[in-house]
């Protein structure tokens, strides 16, 4: 016991004595040892447990000098014991007091100094917890600066939302409602310290606009770009259920609130990434610049537009078509990514930006803008290859909704671009029952449609009414298209008599023959006599079957799946079969059709 | 044999050989009811991917195994009664019934109710596009200079305020005393580009500067059917709005 009791006492004691030296000398006279030393006995006091006499110490008026130097120094072990104590602990209200006192009596640029190297110092699993922390004296000591302080603020943001980046951004209702990390509890936090300097940059505007206030302005908007950036953008953002203050969407309002505080909010949803930016004269830097503003802005527009935060600041006379084009590169941005939060801001964005339209109101002269062009195209990617299925399925309901935006030339328009890009036998397929809707359209109505009769429609047909590759088509892979195509061709045939031919097809049959009729006859001969052969050949070879000399195996999801056996590969190859009478049988009714109708046309001539 | 999914069996045994029961009648129920097939016997033949017409082809596979495609008149004359009972009884032997799978049915069910919205709406269209009279009225209230009128291009600066039938006030630039202070700058734009809403480019272009006028904007140069809703305008609303314009560049 008495050794012990002596140790602590040491502590103490050294520390005692470190402070009766110092409280005799002038603050020009501190020497290096003297700030070691203090630091060595402070720290020990707090690791054995005396932050209560640590405390006495501080709080002591004659040694104000003393800790206004060299109290700094004391912020690393003090935040390793606060974090270390239970919440119940006195120490740790002890040493929860210690660090108050620290942020109202220490030379603020070097605890300013300490504070950051502390947070940037901590580890993944703490920094949520030690951001918190030191928020409070962080504000404290960024106050006191007057008004050098917008340089520190910046850097306080930049330095704390770096530390954050790397944390994983809960996304389900239960990882929201764990939170792990802390890292919801942190944002909201971190916008909490923001606002003091909010509140100064809007006092200073309504005076005047000095050179000072533009700089606080721009560090709080560089924070506000980076936070739309991470979390805001990976995190999920719609409203669950049971759960009544969602901290990311508290987060997502505060931000734009700052943003619409400091007069930027309207200019940033306007603003479009061709502009040039007038900070860097050097072109790398500007377009480093922004590149990583455009994921911030894509998610800028996402809250307005979608989850309607700060809305209402919006001025209500943009036409709808304009603001779908301000919204198309955020579109194009969010598309072009693989991760499903981005993939389905991008969609609801779109989406959104669609349903605020009235049908065939988008003049077609908006194709001429790339990105109206792009984004389609996009969407076809993402309906084809996306593995997430409700995003697949949502992808193509947008594509419809914006075919269905545009005018008679634009459905044609973007009609003829996807057929030639989309690569795809299902898309083209859909694309092609479009277009023979809107040739129904175009029929039954009482005016003419120029785009989807006459001239215009052979030419579109071209593209349609053909085998890609000839009578060497594979009609297994391009069965979607071939399909809808004799679909078409069937309903052009049904609909428009050979009289009105207001379709042109019958004037163009001949080529229809050609390109498209004989090679798939001739392709479908060739195709069932191949798996035919295929059939008879597996059916005479079926004991030699079970040889496992397997060339190539398939693995989905990890798994590796069965090789087939002998009857599931004759089911597929009687489906294949089943497929080409399929479209046999609706070819032949088609030619039946024609023939039918020529041959009527004959006899009234005859 | 009872099917445990799907449309019960119309008739019996008896009925359908019977000479009451017309090829026809057969034909018909079979084309209607032909089911998708079950999934997995067909998934490897869909390797190439989801497929937005596979339930229709397999539908039409179904009728193409029994020879059951075409206008119900022609399959009569082809198909024979006992090829018929074939069919119908393997239709409930293998449960093939449409519908079984909900995804494949939503999209099924989506597509012809689209049709049917695009045939409504073809009326509409060309409407859009061509002139007729102006739908909107303005009413000066503060006379302008009357020689500088801005052109198609130019970026205007206004003040304005924006109100419902109701007298709502949906929108405004105007510094008041609300909690919400907007920032103290006029609205800037091109005009006559298409990018306000009609009303608003037909209107300011007879504008000049320093001029104020009420405008009253039919729903069709305004918003139209949709409205904004989270802009508080409603469907087919006629909008009020004072602007004033102070500047042309």
């Amino acid at each position: 016991m008495p050794e012990e009791q002596n140790q602590t006492i040491m502590a103490v004691d050294e520390l005692q004595a470190i402070i009766q030296r110092c409280q005799i000398l002038e603050e020009a006279d501190f020497k290096g040892e003297d700030f070691n030393l203090f630091q060595v006995a402070g720290q020990k006091c707090l690791e054995d447990g005396y932050a209560a006499q640590l405390l006495e110490v501080i709080q002591n008026e004659k040694n104000k000098l003393i800790i206004k130097n060299m109290g700094w120094n004391l912020i690393c072990p003090l935040v390793r014991c606060i974090l270390m104590y239970k919440q119940e602990d006195d120490k740790r209200e002890h040493c929860l007091k210690i660090l108050h006192q620290l942020a109202q009596l220490c030379n603020p640029k070097e605890l300013f100094l300490g504070l950051l190297e502390q947070i940037e110092q901590t580890s993944a699993e703490q920094v949520c917890q030690t951001v918190m922390l030191l928020l409070q004296p962080l504000q404290t000591v960024l106050l006191k600066l007057q008004n050098k302080k917008a340089y520190s603020v910046g850097l306080s943001l930049a330095m704390i939302m770096n530390q954050l980046t790397p944390l994983p951004v809960p996304y389900t209702k239960q990882q929201i409602q764990e939170d792990k990390l802390g890292l919801c509890q942190c944002c909201n936090a971190v916008v909490d310290f923001a606002k003091p300097f909010v509140n100064e940059v809007v006092k200073n505007m309504e005076k005047s606009s000095e050179y000072n206030d533009m700089e606080l302005k721009e560090e709080l908007l560089k924070f506000c770009m980076k936070s739309l950036k991470y979390p805001l953008l990976t995190a999920q953002l719609e409203q669950f259920e049971g759960i009544e203050e969602h901290p990311f969407r508290h987060f997502a309002i505060e931000i734009i609130n700052i943003l619409w505080d400091i007069r930027e909010l309207i200019p940033l949803v306007f603003l479009h990434r061709k502009g040039k930016s007038p900070h860097w004269e050097n072109q790398e830097f500007a377009d480093i610049e922004r590149k990583n503003s455009t994921d911030s802005l894509a998610c800028l527009s996402y809250l307005m537009f979608v989850q309607h935060f700060g809305i209402d600041c919006f001025p209500m006379v943009f036409s709808p078509s304009y603001l779908l084009q301000c919204n198309m590169t955020h579109i194009e941005v969010l598309l072009k990514r693989t991760e499903e939060s981005l993939l389905s801001k991008g969609l609801d964005l779109f989406e959104s930006c669609l349903l605020r339209m009235e049908d065939n109101s988008l003049l077609h002269q908006y194709l001429e803008f790339r990105d109206f062009i792009n984004v389609p195209q996009d969407l076809v990617k993402v309906m084809t290859l996306c593995p997430i299925e409700h995003l697949r399925k949502k992808s193509l309901n947008i594509l419809q909704l914006f075919i269905d935006k545009f005018d008679a030339e634009g459905k044609y328009t973007l009609f003829r671009c996807l057929l030639k890009t989309s690569n795809h036998a299902g898309v083209e397929g859909y694309i092609i029952k479009n277009i023979k809707d809107q040739i129904h359209l175009s029929l039954t109505k009482a005016c003419d449609n120029v785009w989807f009769t006459g001239h215009h429609l052979i030419s579109l047909l071209d593209l349609v009414l053909l085998l890609p590759e000839g009578a060497e088509t594979d009609l297994l892979q391009n069965s979607d298209r071939i399909m809808a195509s004799l679909n078409l061709l069937r309903y052009l045939v049904i609909k428009d008599s050979e009289s009105d031919n207001q379709t042109g097809v019958w004037t163009t049959l001949a080529k229809i023959e050609q390109n498209f009729l004989k090679p798939l006859h001739v392709g479908l001969n060739m195709s069932k006599a191949h798996y035919e052969a295929e059939i008879k050949n597996k059916k005479e070879n079926r004991r030699e079957a079970h040889s496992s000399n397997t060339i190539c195996s398939v693995t989905v999801s990890g798994e590796k799946m069965p090789a087939m056996t002998t009857e599931m590969q004759l089911q597929v190859l009687h489906s294949a079969l089943f497929t080409f009478d399929l479209i046999e049988s609706v070819l032949a009714r088609v030619e039946e059709l024609i023939e039918v109708k020529i041959k009527a046309v004959m006899d009234e001539n005859s | 044999m009872a099917a445990t999914a799907g449309p019960a069996q119309p008739w019996s045994a008896e009925e359908l050989r019977s000479e009451a029961l017309p090829k026809k009648d057969i034909i018909k129920f079979l084309q209607e009811h032909a089911a998708q097939a079950v999934r997995s016997l067909y998934m490897c033949v869909s390797r190439r991917g989801e497929s937005l017409s596979a339930t229709h082809r397999l539908v039409l596979q179904f009728l193409a195994e029994h020879k059951l495609l075409g206008q119900v008149k022609n399959v009569a004359k082809t198909a024979n009664k006992e090829q018929l009972i074939a069919a119908y009884t393997q239709l409930f032997h293998t449960q093939r019934f449409k519908g079984t799978d909900g995804a494949e049915k939503a999209a099924e069910k989506a597509k012809p109710t689209k049709v049917e919205e695009a045939k409504g709406k073809a009326a509409k269209p060309e409407e859009a596009v061509e002139e007729g009279p102006p739908k909107y009225t303005k009413s000066i209230l503060k006379k302008g200079d009357k020689t500088n009128f801005p052109k198609k291009g130019d970026t205007v600066h206004c003040w304005y305020t924006g109100k419902l039938q109701d007298g709502t006030v949906f929108d405004t630039n105007i510094q008041t005393s609300s909690k919400k202070k907007k920032a103290a700058k006029p609205l800037s734009f091109k005009v006559g580009v298409g990018k306000v809403i009609r009303g608003w480019d037909e209107a300011l272009l007879t504008m000049s500067k320093g001029e104020k006028a009420q405008l009253e904007i039919e729903p069709e140069w305004a918003y139209g059917k949709k409205g904004q809703p989270e802009g508080k305008i409603p469907p087919n609303a006629k909008l009020f709005f004072e602007v004033e314009l102070v500047d042309i560049e």
